[in-house]
């Protein structure tokens, strides 16, 4: 039971990777141009890039903060060798 | 379609001949090793023991038997790619090896062995496809270029997620050995359910599958064998390699979670590549007790093993077994993937 809550974050980084890797492939690479073609699609380009980087983004927020919480509820508890 | 009995025996052969080779070919190896002081602390033994390293060219070499006999037996360009690809990924790792290289080196060198292997879609058009293929929903619209170069940044990505899984007795063999089989399990719904998928994609996971089982004898508490750098990049650009050419990639990234976790708990907690034995902060130590305590300095790196060892100290042995449990769910996860994207 102690790895529980590392089962978790695994499962949550499992659903995450497949939800974000479809919502990518599906609906952020079709937008329009390669983001750095400076053409009309300007706006369409930028919005690309600020949705690729939001989903790393977003990935790493929830991992990050997941993490954190299990750390900061282990940290005191985490015993020493007695010396 | 299931394969008939000369395509079973080149399966056969494919796991075989590399498996025998490693078992057989170890010892000799090892004791050349060992006459040639090839020797490294095992750091997590109080008082340290001595292990022989790097078992790293005697898997390349099995890997690449296996791959030959795939290649042959099956007149494909697959294995060629792999190896093409796992090839400098092995260089770069035994350079490593032999002479350390910097925390970002290593990284930029293994976008090498990606490029290595995307250039032969020179040769053969049809070496991967550019879609993922999704459970349920099916296929992506292909992409040439952005597939292209995430399968070149997934070289990289893996192969230093694999390094990193590569710190404890049988830690590496035991997570090569469980992702590869869910590797192969994919490769082989995909086999079975779809028309039109050639089963030298199937073969071409045996060696691999085959030299981490090999290697697992040699690598299992209390390890007779360390494949050093050269070993667990050659485990990694491997795996990549098959997942991209057996369209695998969905599987393939959730089986080795656990790897990608730790890789990124490292990044972040230490802000960027920073080569291990250069870290300020050990996140793990060993008691007086032999034990393995986690690191409660607040610098100190959240690697995946600190945060095993925050629920409490644990042995050598039993931290691995931590992890093994920690990959078999995410291997869980991934055959169940599998099976929604091939059966159904």
């Amino acid at each position: 039971m102690k790895l529980a809550p590392l089962f978790i974050i695994e499962a949550t980084a499992f659903l995450l990777i497949i939800a974000e890797t479809y919502f990518f492939f599906n609906f952020v690479v079709p937008l329009g141009p390669i983001p750095h073609t400076l053409t009309e699609y300007t706006g369409l380009a930028l919005l690309k890039v600020v949705l690729i980087f939001g989903l790393a983004f977003f990935w790493f927020v929830v991992m990050i903060g997941m993490t954190r919480l299990y750390v900061r509820s282990r940290v005191g508890i985490s015993p020493k060798p007695s010396s | 379609m299931p394969p008939g009995l000369t395509d079973g025996v080149l399966l056969l052969l494919s796991f075989f001949v590399p498996f025998l080779l490693l078992v057989f070919g170890f010892p000799p190896y090892l004791r050349l090793l060992t006459k040639k002081g090839r020797v490294s602390n095992d750091a997590h033994k109080n008082p340290p023991t001595k292990v022989v390293e790097p078992a790293g060219p005697m898997l390349f070499l099995g890997a690449l038997v296996g791959e030959f006999v795939v290649a042959v037996g099956f007149h494909s360009w697959v294995p060629v790619a792999i190896m093409f690809g796992t090839g400098v990924a092995f260089i770069v790792g035994l350079y490593d090896d032999l002479y350390v290289l910097g925390g970002k080196t290593k990284p930029l060198l293994l976008v090498l062995a990606g490029l290595a292997f995307v250039s032969l879609v020179i040769f053969k058009a049809n070496l991967y496809q550019s879609v993922l293929t999704f459970p349920i929903l099916g296929d992506t619209s292909p992409h040439f270029t952005i597939y292209t170069i995430l399968a070149i940044a997934a070289f990289p990505v893996v192969t230093n997620a694999f390094n990193m899984m590569d710190a404890f007795n049988g830690e590496i063999s035991w997570f090569t050995l469980l992702t590869s089989l869910a590797l192969l399990l994919g490769l082989v719904l995909r086999e079975l359910y779809t028309t039109g998928f050639s089963l030298a994609r199937v073969a071409s996971a045996l060696p691999l599958v085959a030299a981490a089982a090999a290697f697992l004898i040699f690598n299992r508490y209390p390890s007779r064998a360390f494949d050093g750098d050269s070993g667990s990049l050659t485990f990694g650009a491997m795996f990549a390699a098959i997942a991209i050419t057996g369209g695998v990639e969905i599987a393939a990234m959730i089986a080795i979670v656990p790897a990608i976790l730790n890789s990124f708990y490292t990044l972040s907690s230490v802000r960027g590549f920073v080569e291990r034995r250069s870290m300020p902060t050990r996140p793990t130590y060993i008691g007086k007790d032999g034990l393995l305590y986690a690191s409660t300095e607040k610098e100190a790196p959240n690697t995946l093993i600190r945060l095993i060892l925050l629920a409490g100290p644990l042995s050598e042995r039993d931290l691995v077994k931590d992890i093994i449990y920690l990959t078999i769910l995410t291997c869980i996860f991934s055959a169940a993937i599998s099976v929604l994207t091939w059966v159904f």
